[in-house]
């Protein structure tokens, strides 16, 4: 018990003595995630509004595949997208192993299915009226699709929640895609991994505060938007 | 007089127990037409084909060559307000607000519009409302209102009236029959078979998706010639709604 406070005391010392280690791993963490969950926004969002929309052969076929994508292991999508970055890879003349850039799209590859998934839901849901009722005040099917998407916004925004969560949290991508590099693509969830396998247990703790302190807060302001 | 809308030898199926089916049928600008028939009869389904939301299996709807353009150009002319509408997130004049500006009316005008329309239909200073706080009967309104101040050339009402109370529904059929003076040729549906009657309206009798009569034959047209429309932002302020 003893050394666990202690272990305690002393992640609390160096989350607020801004240690450069713990900072660094902060801000690379909300920025990786931060891109990946935007571009899985960018791709997720339509794809769940289109879903849940149209009727079309396959349909169902391709809410199974969802469904199934939506519990892929992080190390899978790391070996597959390390295999097409790596040196010999389709897009190894890219450069992108071991870079920011690669980890932001292993995380958008985890997160894509979930935001879809959850906007696919949140279409089903919605009131079948809201398509009807643009469309007779003079909207175009693009123009409407965007209407319900402010209509069922919170259910939205859940979406977008649920899979910064993802991404926030996960280890196999990050330290399979990133490396690992310290100061560049060393996360939050890496360094855990790394410094605790070195005894470092309250560098480890102090970073699991940080990163359970980050996901309070970005938790918090979305709700807030929610509320709007 | 050339219809405003035109339906041809329109087939529609609906399931295994629904089908619609309409020979012909053509609306002339600037009256009014009541559909009556029991539920299920057809009308609500035909009321959103003639607002061009759902597409026919056979058959064509038509809208006057004078309005032009594409399907949504077409649309933008033909409002229809259901019998439980949906009022979109946000204040009483966001959501008339929202086909305006699909139509690229901001600023002034659409204030001028906005308030002017909820004068109309008795919901004046009410522009801040919250939508989700609105009554039952006060929701009907503002849909009415969204649709009216579209100006649109056909305003299709599926049963309006059925959450009117008593006291407004005198005012409320005042403003409806003196629509097509502002240029607007209105379809409603409804259940009390007075009240064509009263709004001056033509009849037009559905029963299992088939219409009763040749309408033609009916047809008495108002005098009514679309150059004497009124002008529009003069409000339409019928007492008591």
């Amino acid at each position: 018990m003893g050394y666990l406070s202690e272990s305690f005391l002393h992640a609390l010392e160096l989350v607020f003595a801004f240690d450069r280690e713990v900072q660094s791993a902060v801000w690379t963490s909300l920025y990786t995630s931060s891109g990946a969950i935007i571009l899985s926004a960018v791709i997720g969002i339509p794809a769940g509004v289109l879903l849940g929309l149209s009727r079309f052969r396959g349909r169902r076929l391709l809410v199974t595949l969802l469904n199934t994508l939506m519990a892929l292991p992080t190390v899978v999508v790391g070996l597959v997208l390390f295999g097409i970055f790596s040196r010999q890879g389709p897009l190894g003349s890219l450069g992108l192993l071991f870079t920011p850039l690669a980890m932001v799209a292993g995380q958008m590859v985890l997160a894509t299915p979930i935001v879809a998934n959850y906007v696919l839901a949140a279409v089903k849901g919605a009131d079948e009226r809201i398509i009807d009722t643009a469309m007779t005040l003079g909207a175009t099917r693009f123009q409407a699709g965007v209407q319900l998407v402010k209509e069922i916004r919170f259910g939205v925004m859940a979406a977008v929640i649920a899979g910064f969560g993802r991404v926030i949290g996960e280890v196999g991508v990050a330290m399979m895609l990133g490396g690992n590099i310290r100061g560049s693509t060393r996360t939050m969830t890496t360094a855990i991994a790394l410094e605790t396998s070195k005894g470092e247990f309250a560098f480890g703790l102090a970073l699991g505060i940080v990163l359970l302190s980050v996901a309070l807060f970005v938790n918090l302001f979305l709700n807030l938007l929610q509320q709007r | 007089m050339e219809p405003i809308i035109r339906v041809k030898k329109l087939s529609l199926h609906r399931g295994e127990n629904f089908s619609l089916s309409i020979e012909d049928l053509n609306l002339y600008p600037q009256q009014i037409y009541a559909l009556t028939g029991a539920n299920g009869a057809g009308k609500s389904t035909l009321l959103k084909t003639l607002a061009l939301l759902i597409t026919p299996d056979q058959g064509t709807v038509s809208i006057a060559a004078a309005m032009g353009g594409d399907l949504v150009q077409l649309r933008q002319q033909v409002t229809l307000v259901e019998q439980s509408p949906y009022l979109l997130n946000g204040s009483v004049s966001d959501n008339l607000a929202f086909g305006l500006k699909l139509r690229g009316i901001r600023g002034k005008e659409q204030q001028q519009r906005i308030t002017s329309t909820l004068e109309m239909v008795g919901l004046a200073g009410l522009e801040q409302r919250k939508a989700k706080h609105l009554s039952g009967g006060e929701v009907q309104r503002v849909a009415l209102a969204r649709a009216l101040v579209l100006q649109p050339q056909v305003l299709l009402l599926d049963e309006p009236t059925a959450n009117i109370d008593s006291k407004s529904l005198q005012a409320f059929e005042a403003l409806l029959s003196r629509l097509p003076d502002y240029g607007v040729t209105v379809v409603l549906s409804t259940h009390d078979l007075t009240q064509p009657a009263r709004l001056g309206a033509q009849l037009i009798r559905i029963e299992n998706g088939r219409l009763l009569d040749n309408l033609q034959r009916l047809t008495k047209h108002r005098n009514c010639k679309p150059t004497e429309k009124k002008q529009w932002l003069k409000p339409l302020r019928v007492q008591g709604l």
